[in-house]
C-alpha cells in the first residue's frame, strides 16, 4: 500500500534531487536574496542580474520572494531560513522595514552583512541600498507625458498599490511633477489594481468610459501597464497616449506597434548584479557605496534597440 | 442477556482519526529526520523556533478553520478577518491611543462579531457556507483598505504589543530555549480547543452538526444558534491570529490576509480532518500546519528554487489526502 | 388501556398539494397501531404533525386527554412523544451513547459533558431493552439493523410513551426484524403505544392490534388486524380491488439462450456463481441480505471486477470490464437505490429518460435535438403508463413507482434486452407494486430477458420462471416457478450454508 510516508519520502528524495547541485558547492561563498516578489519578469531580471556577478565572482545565489507584495510574514520566514543558513550576506528588499528589523538586527549580530536592494530597507543596519530612484523615474514620466499631449488636458494614473514603497513613489513622483510644472494639465483618476493585469485592464476601461476625452494614461508598473494597452485595444480607443514603466514583451511590443507612446524603464538586471556586488565586497570586509544608484532610462521606439537601453530591458 | 444475538454485537472496532494522525505525525517526523540529515544547518535552535514562529499564524487560522470544516461548512474569510482583526486592533491601540488590553479585546471581539455574522448569513439566510464566507473575505479585505486608509498601522506607540508575539515568557523560565509567545499562544489555544471540542456540548454538536444537521436539528437542538456559536467563536480565534500576525510585524498590514485561508484549509486536510465534516481534531490540524511549515523551510534551507518549492507542497497535499482516501476505502 | 393520543380533523396543506384532509388517529396504550396507505396518502405527514416538525392547518391533537399544541421535535420529546424517521437520522461519526443524547447531554459547569455519565446512561437504556450494545462505538460502524436499534433507544430516552416507527424494517433482514418485534412487544407490555407504518402486509398481520388506513390525504377506516383479510386492507389502501394473478409459465424450452454465466467468483462475496438466462424469461434471485445476489449482478454488468468468469451474452462470449461495455452488448442493471444510482433527480422526466441514450440525439457538433427527444420520451411515459403531468416534469416530484418506471424506459431506450432489476418495487406502494409486475411481465412477453432480485418472498414467487436462490456467495438451486414452489422451499435452499452443502453433494 502507499502510504503518505512513502509519498513523501518520495517527493523529499525529488526535493533532494533538485538541490543537489547547491549541494555539492558549500564550500563558495553563499549569498541568498529576499526579494518582494518572484514570479514577475522584474523580478526574474534581478535574478538574471544575481546570477550573473554570481557567476562572475564566483558565490552561490539564490533569489526568493513572496507570491504578492502583501505577505510580509512570509517574508520574514523566508529571511528567518536564509539566516539559518549562515550566509556570508544577505540581500533584502524589505516588503515592511519595520517588521524586518528583529530579523535584520539578528543577521547584525551575527556579523553578516546586508544589501538591500530595490525599494530598500528603511533602517541603517544594511552597508548598502541598490536601488532607483523612482521619484525622479516618474517625474521623467510627467515630463514625457506633458510633451506628447501638447501640455495640457485630462490624464490618470494605473497605479500597481497604494501601500507599497514604489507605488506611492511612481505615483506621487508623477503628480508631485504634473503640479509643479504643468498647470494646464488635470490628473482626473488614479486607480490602483494590485498589479494585476485583467483588474488593470477594467480599471482602464472605466476610465476610459468615465472621460473619453481623456488624452494620457500612466501604468506605474508591468502588470498596470500592459493592462492600459489591452484596455485601449480592446475599446478600440485611439489618441490617448499611453506611458509605461519597466519592460516585458509585451510591454516592448506594446511601444513597436504604437499603442505605447514608451516607458521608462529600471535597470533590474543592474539591481540584482549590483546587489551581489556589494555583497561579495561587503562579506570580504571591503567598503561599499552606501547608494548604489542602479539608474533608470525613458525608451521609445527610437531608441528601443539601442544597445544601453536593449541590455536593461528584459522580456 | 440478547434476545437474538443475530446481528454481530460489536462490529469491528473503526479505524478512528487516531490512525490518520498517526500517519500525519510519522511524516512530520521522516520530514524532519530527512531535512536533519540533508543539511546541517536545519536542526538548530534558532531553526527550529524560525519554523515554528512560522507556524503561529497559520496554526492560529487552522484551528479556526477546523472548527467550520468539521461542521461540515468552510470558511474562506479567515485570512482577511485575520487582517481585520489586526487593522481593528490598530485602530484602537494607535488611532485613539487606548490601552493594550482593550486593543486585545478590540480583535477577539471584532472576529467574534464577524464569524457571528458569517454563521447568521450561514444558519439564518441559507447561504451556503463557500458563499458567504467568499463574500465576507472580499467585504473584510476593503474594509480592512478603508478603515486603514490603505496604509499600514503601527504599533510604535503601544509598548509590549510585539510582545504578545516576538516575545518570550517561557525564555525567561528556561533562558536557552526562547520560545516565542506567538508559539506560546499556538499550543495553549490548541490544548483549549482540543479539549472544547472533544468535552464540551459545543465540541460535541460541532461534530454531530457535520455529520448529519438534519438529525440534530430533529433532536430538538437550536442548530442555527450552535452554528452562529461556533462560527463566532472561529471568528474569534482569528482575532488572536490577527493579533499574533500585527504583533510579529509590529503593524497591521491591510492588503495582507488574501491566499491565507488556503494554507489553513491545506493544514487542516493534511491533519485529517474530512472536507465533508463530522470527523477532524485539532492535533491533526496542528501537525499538518506543522508539515507544512516544516516543509517549506526545509526546501529553502536545501536551497531548492522556489517554484519547486510550490510543485513538492502541492504534492504533499494531493499525496495526503489520497493516503487519507485509501486508508478509509480499506477501512470500508 | 388509557388513550394516549386522539387526533382529530387535521388539516394541512402544502403549496400546490392538500396533504391531509380532515384526518384522524387515536393511540392507546400498550397498542400497536399501524398506520398503511399508499405512498402520499399523508401517512408520515400525520406523524409529522404528531410530532411537532409540521404544524398542522387545521383541527386538535390530544395527548394523554389534553388538547396540545406540538410545537417542535423538543416540545414533541416533552410530551413523551418519540419518532424513528424512515431515513434514519443519526450521526455517524458519533458514538451510540453520543446520539442518543445529543441536544440532552449530561453537563457540567462550563458546558463541559459528562462523559461517563452519558456512557451509564445509555447502558442502562440498552439494558432495559435487553440489547447488548458497545455504546461506545461510532454509529457508523454499526450495521443498518444496530443503527435502527439506536434510534430506538434514543426514542425510550424520552421516556417516550408515544412511539412512531416509520418503516423501521426497510432495512432489515428477517432476522434482525424479528429482534425488533422482540422489543416491540416488550415496549406494549409496558403499556407504550407504538405507532407503526409499513408497506409490509405479513408484518402488519404479525406486530399490529389495529390497522388505521389512509388514503389521498384522509382517513378511509381503522380496522382489527388479526380478523381482517389482507385483500380488505389492500382495496381500502387503493381503493378497488387488486386482482391476485398466479404466475403464468410459458414454455420457454425453445427460446434462444440471452445470457449464460459460467463459473463467476469474486473474493469471498460470489463463489462459483453459473446460471443461464433464455429470452423472455423472468429469473428471480432469493435470499438472505448478504448472500450475494447484488454483487452477482453488479459483478457481471462490469460495476465490480471479477476474479474469474465468463459471460456469455447471444452466444458469444463477451469481455465486460465496466457498465460501458456491458451496456454495448444489451446488460441493464437498475439499481436498488434508484435515487443515488438510478436517476438525476432534479432533472426533468425526458433528460431522464434519454440519460444514456443522448448520443443518439446529438448531431455532429454536440447539440441535442430536444423535439426528438421528446417525441421519444413522451412514446415512452405512454408506454409505461408513467404518471406525470409532462415530459418536462423534475423526477424528484413523482412518486417511487413512476419513478422506476422511467429507470426502466431509460434502459429500454438504450435498447437493453438482458434488464437486472434489483429490488424492483423498493419503497413503491401496493398498487405501483402490481403495474411494475405487469409491466415486467409484458416485457418478458415481448422477448427481453430479465433477473429479478427481490428480498420479498412473495414477490420472487409472483414473479419468477425460474426462482435462483443463494446463500453465503454461492448459487444453492435453481427452483421452478409456480405453485409447486413455496415460501419453505426457497428458505430451506437461502439457509442452505456451506457445510451442508457439500454433504449434500458428497
Amino acid at each position: 500500500m502507499i502510504t503518505r510516508r512513502n509519498l513523501i519520502a518520495a517527493a523529499s528524495v525529488t526535493a533532494l534531487m533538485l538541490s543537489a547541485s547547491f549541494a555539492s558547492a558549500q564550500d563558495k561563498l553563499y549569498i541568498p536574496l529576499v526579494s518582494k516578489g518572484f514570479q514577475h519578469q522584474f523580478w526574474q531580471a534581478v535574478k538574471a542580474g544575481a546570477d550573473k556577478a554570481a557567476a562572475e565572482f564566483n558565490v552561490d545565489v539564490t533569489f526568493e520572494g513572496p507570491d504578492t507584495e502583501a505577505q510580509v510574514d512570509k517574508q520574514m520566514d523566508m529571511l528567518a531560513a536564509a539566516l539559518a543558513k549562515k550566509p556570508a550576506a544577505i540581500g533584502f528588499a524589505a516588503l515592511d522595514s519595520q517588521a524586518a528589523i528583529p530579523l535584520l538586527k539578528q543577521a547584525q549580530e551575527a556579523g553578516i552583512p546586508v544589501i538591500a536592494f530595490d525599494s530598500g530597507v528603511d533602517s541603517d543596519i544594511p552597508a548598502a541600498t541598490a536601488s532607483t530612484d523612482n521619484l525622479a523615474a516618474a517625474s521623467l514620466a510627467a515630463d514625457k507625458m506633458a510633451e506628447l499631449i501638447g501640455g495640457a488636458g485630462k490624464v490618470a494614473l494605473v497605479v500597481h498599490d497604494q501601500t507599497s514603497r514604489t507605488g506611492i513613489d511612481r505615483r506621487d513622483g508623477f503628480v508631485n511633477q504634473v503640479a509643479a510644472k504643468y498647470p494646464d494639465i488635470e490628473i482626473v483618476d488614479i486607480q490602483y489594481g494590485g498589479g494585476d493585469q485583467l483588474q488593470s485592464t477594467e480599471i482602464t476601461k472605466a476610465i476610459l468610459t468615465a472621460h473619453p476625452d481623456i488624452k494620457g494614461i500612466f501604468g506605474a508598473n508591468e502588470g498596470s501597464a500592459i493592462g492600459v494597452v489591452n484596455a485601449i485595444k480592446e475599446t478600440g480607443t485611439t489618441g490617448v497616449v499611453v506611458i509605461g514603466y519597466d519592460s516585458g514583451a509585451a510591454q516592448k511590443a506594446a511601444i513597436m506597434e504604437g499603442t505605447m507612446a514608451g516607458a521608462i524603464t529600471q535597470n533590474p538586471v543592474g539591481i540584482g548584479y549590483e546587489t551581489v556586488k556589494a555583497a561579495v565586497a561587503a562579506s570580504k570586509g571591503e567598503a561599499v557605496t552606501k547608494n548604489i544608484d542602479t539608474g533608470f532610462f525613458w525608451y521609445d521606439k527610437t531608441n528601443i534597440d539601442a544597445p544601453e537601453i536593449a541590455a536593461v530591458l528584459y522580456d | 442477556m440478547t434476545t437474538a444475538p443475530a446481528a454481530p454485537v460489536a462490529a469491528a472496532k473503526a479505524p478512528s482519526g487516531a490512525q490518520q494522525k498517526i500517519l500525519a505525525f510519522a511524516s512530520l517526523i521522516v520530514l524532519l529526520v530527512f531535512f536533519s540529515v540533508a543539511s546541517e544547518n536545519f536542526l538548530q535552535t534558532s531553526n527550529i523556533l524560525a519554523i515554528l514562529q512560522a507556524t503561529s499564524v497559520n496554526g492560529v487560522l487552522a484551528i479556526a478553520a477546523t472548527l467550520v470544516i468539521i461542521t461540515g461548512g468552510i470558511d474562506l474569510s479567515v485570512g482577511t478577518l485575520m487582517t481585520f482583526c489586526a487593522v481593528m486592533a490598530g485602530v484602537v491601540l494607535t488611532y485613539m491611543g487606548l490601552p493594550l488590553p482593550l486593543g486585545i479585546l478590540a480583535a477577539l471581539g471584532t472576529g467574534a462579531l464577524c464569524g457571528l455574522i458569517s454563521g447568521a448569513l450561514i444558519a439564518k439566510m441559507k447561504i451556503p457556507p463557500f458563499i458567504a464566507t467568499l463574500g465576507m473575505m472580499l467585504i473584510l479585505k476593503g474594509l480592512s483598505l478603508v478603515i486603514s486608509g490603505t496604509k499600514p498601522i503601527y504599533f510604535n506607540d503601544t509598548p509590549g504589543f510585539s510582545e504578545i508575539s516576538t516575545g518570550s515568557l517561557i525564555g525567561v523560565f528556561l533562558p536557552g530555549v526562547p520560545v516565542p509567545n506567538g508559539v506560546l499562544i499556538l499550543f495553549l489555544l490548541a490544548l483549549v480547543m482540543g479539549y472544547v471540542l472533544n468535552r464540551t456540548v459545543l465540541g460535541r454538536y460541532t461534530f454531530a452538526l457535520g455529520s448529519n444537521e438534519e438529525a440534530v436539528r430533529l433532536s430538538g437542538v437550536n442548530t442555527d444558534a450552535w452554528k452562529m456559536a461556533i462560527y463566532a467563536l472561529s471568528g474569534a480565534i482569528c482575532g488572536i491570529a490577527g493579533l499574533i500576525i500585527a504583533s510579529r510585524l509590529n503593524s497591521a498590514q491591510p492588503a495582507l490576509g488574501l491566499g491565507y485561508e488556503l494554507d489553513a484549509i491545506a493544514a487542516v486536510v493534511i491533519g485529517g480532518t474530512s472536507l465533508a465534516g463530522g470527523r477532524g481534531s485539532i492535533l491533526g490540524t496542528i501537525i499538518g500546519a506543522l508539515i507544512m511549515s516544516v516543509l517549506l523551510n526545509g526546501l529553502r534551507i536545501m536551497s531548492v528554487a522556489q517554484e519547486w518549492q510550490t510543485v513538492v507542497t502541492g504534492l504533499i497535499i494531493i499525496a495526503a489526502v489520497y493516503a487519507d482516501m485509501l486508508r478509509r476505502r480499506r477501512a470500508g | 388501556m388509557t388513550e394516549l393520543v386522539r387526533m382529530t380533523a387535521i388539516d394541512k396543506r402544502f403549496p400546490g398539494v392538500h396533504a391531509l384532509k380532515s384526518a384522524q388517529f387515536d393511540l392507546v396504550s400498550g397498542e400497536v397501531h399501524a398506520l398503511m396507505g399508499e405512498n402520499g396518502a399523508g401517512k408520515s405527514t400525520l406523524m409529522k404533525i404528531l410530532s411537532g416538525i409540521y404544524q398542522p392547518d387545521g383541527g386538535t391533537v390530544a395527548v394523554e386527554g389534553k388538547s396540545v399544541t406540538v410545537q417542535g421535535p423538543r416540545a414533541a420529546q416533552s410530551l413523551g412523544i418519540g419518532i424513528i424517521h424512515q431515513e434514519l437520522a443519526l450521526m455517524n461519526d458519533l458514538t451510540v451513547a453520543q446520539n442518543i443524547f445529543i441536544g440532552r447531554e449530561p453537563r457540567r459547569s462550563f458546558g463541559r459533558l459528562d462523559e461517563g455519565k452519558l456512557n451509564e446512561d445509555a447502558e442502562s437504556i440498552f439494558k432495559a431493552m435487553n440489547v447488548a450494545m458497545d455504546v461506545r462505538a461510532e454509529v457508523r460502524t454499526l450495521s443498518v439493523a444496530r443503527q435502527q436499534m439506536v434510534e430506538i433507544a434514543k426514542a425510550l430516552s424520552y421516556r417516550s410513551r408515544i412511539l412512531i416507527m416509520d418503516e423501521p424494517t426497510a432495512a432489515l433482514n428477517d432476522a434482525e426484524t424479528n429482534e425488533l418485534f422482540a422489543i416491540i412487544r416488550r415496549l406494549k407490555s409496558e403499556g407504550v403505544g407504538v405507532v407503526y407504518i409499513s408497506h409490509k402486509m405479513d408484518e402488519i398481520r404479525r406486530i399490529s392490534d389495529r390497522v388505521t388506513v389512509m388514503r389521498d390525504g384522509a382517513y378511509v377506516g381503522t380496522v382489527a388486524a388479526a380478523d381482517t383479510p389482507i385483500s380488505t386492507i389492500i382495496s381500502m389502501m387503493v381503493g378497488r380491488d387488486l386482482e391476485n394473478t398466479d404466475v403464468d409459465i410459458p414454455d420457454l424450452s425453445a427460446a434462444p439462450l440471452a445470457l449464460e454465466v459460467r463459473g463467476l467468483n469474486r473474493g469471498r462475496t460470489i463463489r462459483d456463481v453459473s446460471f443461464t438466462l433464455r429470452r423472455g424469461e423472468i429469473l428471480g434471485f432469493a435470499g438472505l441480505m448478504g448472500a450475494g445476489r447484488t454483487e452477482v449482478a453488479r459483478a457481471i454488468f462490469g460495476a465490480d471486477v471479477r476474479d474469474s468468469g465468463e459471460i456469455i451474452v447471444h452466444g458469444k462470449p463477451c469481455t465486460i470490464r465496466s457498465p460501458k461495455d456491458a451496456v454495448g452488448v444489451g446488460i441493464g442493471y437498475l439499481s436498488e437505490d434508484r435515487k443515488h444510482y438510478g436517476l438525476a433527480l432534479g432533472l426533468d422526466v425526458r433528460s431522464n429518460i434519454g440519460m444514456t441514450s443522448l448520443f443518439r440525439f446529438q448531431n455532429r457538433f454536440g447539440v441535442v435535438n430536444d423535439n426528438a427527444l421528446a417525441v421519444v420520451a413522451k412514446d415512452y411515459i405512454a408506454k409505461l403508463a408513467i404518471r406525470t403531468p409532462t415530459d418536462r416534469q423534475e423526477v424528484r416530484l413523482l412518486s417511487g413507482g413512476n419513478q422506476q418506471k422511467i429507470v426502466i424506459a431509460k434502459w429500454l431506450l438504450r435498447d437493453c434486452d438482458i434488464l437486472f432489476f434489483d429490488e424492483p418495487t423498493r419503497g413503491i406502494d401496493v398498487g405501483a407494486k402490481a403495474e411494475i409486475y405487469r409491466l415486467l411481465q409484458s416485457l418478458a412477453a415481448q422477448g427481453k430477458a430479465i433477473v429479478v432480485i427481490s428480498s420479498e418472498l412473495p414477490e420472487v414467487l409472483r414473479l419468477s420462471h425460474r426462482i435462483a436462490v443463494m446463500c453465503e456467495g454461492r448459487l444453492t438451486g435453481i427452483l421452478p416457478g409456480g405453485a409447486a414452489t413455496t415460501q419453505e422451499h426457497i428458505m430451506r435452499l437461502a439457509t442452505l450454508r456451506q457445510g451442508a452443502l457439500e454433504e449434500a453433494t458428497a
